[in-house]
């Protein structure tokens, strides 16, 4: 499955979207800065701690990626199915399954790390340039950051299971724009935040609810192959 | 016989209508098999079911002495094809496309792609990428990539579609000499009978899903005997000659100035003589045989008066 996952990556040229990934986090990180910055100009600075700031910056990763990894999801799993290069790579002597779940292990792996990398990013960019540029007033301390270690691995696994669940709207009608317009959809779903002036909350708070939808994504990627065998590639 | 595939009572249901209805065929090893038959007659779907890639309704299918079931894979390793349109990664360049499916392979041999890039005329383009191919390029390319890994079984659906007639006897010699050359067993299917006439060593007919006939092109030739076919300005006059004169009885009249003469006992100058003698306009005068067109749309339009 390794070599399969390679030869994926080489095909779809994947690391190209590693610069893609570099310019997501610059642009979180500066628009969630920025905001700080800007805001306390009118006196009501928008973050008062560490913990206010990052959940902002938690949201727009999560939008962020889930539709990033739409991206990637139609253009190694749905595009295969609309060119029709899929029934060329079903002659080949590999198990199809394992195609499959290669393909989806890219995409659930990538969404998954870069939700990682960027949460650590943008951790350290704030732990070493809050004290020079105050975002917000209260000092954040180390042992602050890594209480939220296993929160974000949660949360980035939770996200890498909702990012498969576009493949379910993509593969109807085997559309792109569709895998995309879905991912959207979802990532504002779930993390869209209604408030009511004091208290905010979004859907991704109730823990079931990420839960939920992070199974969803996962049935679905199952059932994408697991009756593979019985299938006509048409 | 030692068969490579046999399909037998092979039949494929889609919702309901039967495409392809107990089919029984058998492909010998290092022949060429032209499978004809016209547009939707069930080729298409023959060949998928061969690759594992549409699933038999009923019957199997026997490739190498193993039965292929829904998950087998690993035979597919000794199986060049090209099915329908050739499809290949658009963004990737011609020999980025055709590394990779040695990858897929698994086949390692430095040299392979470059060569077959000449063999098929491709040289000199291999770093173009696909999405600025002709037809007739991705057809080269789709042949290229069928045989780079040296296959054992060749399956080719239509590979001569939109390709130029150089390109198309490219093929056919290129064909010929992987069957001579390298043994390889050839499934070629066409709805154009010349193409593959010349080629083939089998030739397996089909239409609405069934195979009407499986014959081998020896055969056909001596079936379709030779004719003399004479222009004449006035058959009345030229059918007493003949049964008269000379005592032919086996002709057949095709036209309102043509008959066909199915016996050889007098040359071609003597019933010209005859004719002329008797006051016959002699238009035209030729020795011909029944070719396999003929013979392929005979049967056709027989299959369908039994269907």
């Amino acid at each position: 499955m390794l070599k399969i996952i390679k030869l994926e990556w080489k095909k779809n040229r994947l690391t190209s979207y590693f610069k893609g990934l570099a310019i997501c986090i610059v642009g979180i990180f500066v628009a969630v800065a920025l905001m700080s910055l800007g805001s306390q100009k009118g006196n009501d600075p928008m973050f008062p701690n560490y913990e206010e700031f990052m959940s902002l910056t938690n949201i727009l990763i999560r939008i962020v990626f889930i539709i990033f990894s739409s991206v990637i999801l139609s253009r190694i799993v749905i595009d295969e199915y609309k060119s029709n290069t899929i029934q060329v790579l079903f002659t080949y002597p590999l198990q199809r399954k394992k195609i499959i779940q290669s393909k989806l292990s890219i995409v659930f792996g990538f969404c998954f790390f870069s939700i990682i990398i960027s949460t650590l990013i943008i951790n350290i960019s704030v732990f070493f340039l809050n004290p020079i540029m105050g975002f917000f007033e209260a000092p954040v301390s180390i042992s602050e950051i890594i209480t939220t270690v296993p929160t974000t691995f949660i949360n980035a696994f939770m996200i890498a299971g909702v990012s498969l669940i576009p493949l379910y709207f993509g593969m109807r009608k085997k559309s792109t724009a569709t895998t995309i317009t879905s991912a959207v959809l979802i990532g504002f779903l779930i993390n869209a935040t209604v408030s009511n002036g004091g208290s905010s909350t979004s859907l991704f708070q109730f823990i079931g609810v990420p839960i939920v939808f992070c199974l969803l994504g996962l049935v679905i990627g199952y059932l994408s192959y697991h009756k593979i065998d019985k299938i006509d590639v048409a | 016989m030692n068969s490579v595939i046999q399909i037998n009572q092979l039949s494929k249901t889609y919702r309901g209508t039967e495409t392809v209805s107990n089919v029984n065929m058998n492909i010998n090893k290092g022949e060429i098999y032209g499978f004809l038959g016209p547009n939707g007659a069930g080729k298409t779907t023959i060949m998928k079911m061969i690759l594992n890639l549409v699933k038999p309704s009923l019957g199997e299918i026997i490739v190498f002495d193993q039965r292929i079931l829904e998950t087998s894979y690993e035979y597919l390793k000794k199986i060049g094809s090209i099915i329908e349109y050739p499809e290949f990664y658009e963004r990737l360049t011609a020999k980025e496309n055709l590394d990779l499916h040695c990858e897929y392979i698994g086949y390692h041999h430095p040299g392979a792609v470059n060569e077959v890039l000449e063999i098929v005329g491709l040289k000199g383009v291999e770093k173009k990428k696909i999405h600025e191919f002709s037809l007739g390029m991705k057809q080269r390319l789709g042949i290229a990539r069928a045989i780079v890994t040296k296959p054992e079984i060749l399956i080719l659906d239509e590979p001569i579609n939109g390709l130029d007639p150089i390109g198309i006897k490219d093929i056919r010699e290129l064909l010929l000499i992987l069957k001579e050359k390298y043994g390889i067993t050839i499934l070629i299917s066409s709805h154009i009978v010349s193409e593959i006439e010349s080629i083939a060593d089998t030739i397996g007919i089909i239409n609405h899903g069934r195979l009407l006939k499986e014959v081998k092109m020896e055969e056909i030739r001596k079936e379709n005997e030779e004719y003399l076919e004479i222009q004449v300005d006035n058959l009345e006059k030229t059918t007493h000659v003949l049964k008269n004169k000379l005592g032919i009885k086996k002709y057949e009249i095709v036209g309102r100035h043509i008959i066909r003469i199915f016996e050889h006992e007098n040359s071609s100058s003597q019933i010209n003589k005859e004719l002329i003698l008797n006051g016959v306009v002699v238009n035209g005068i030729e020795k011909q045989q029944h070719n396999l067109e003929e013979y392929f749309l005979k049967l056709i339009n027989g299959g369908n008066q039994h269907a």
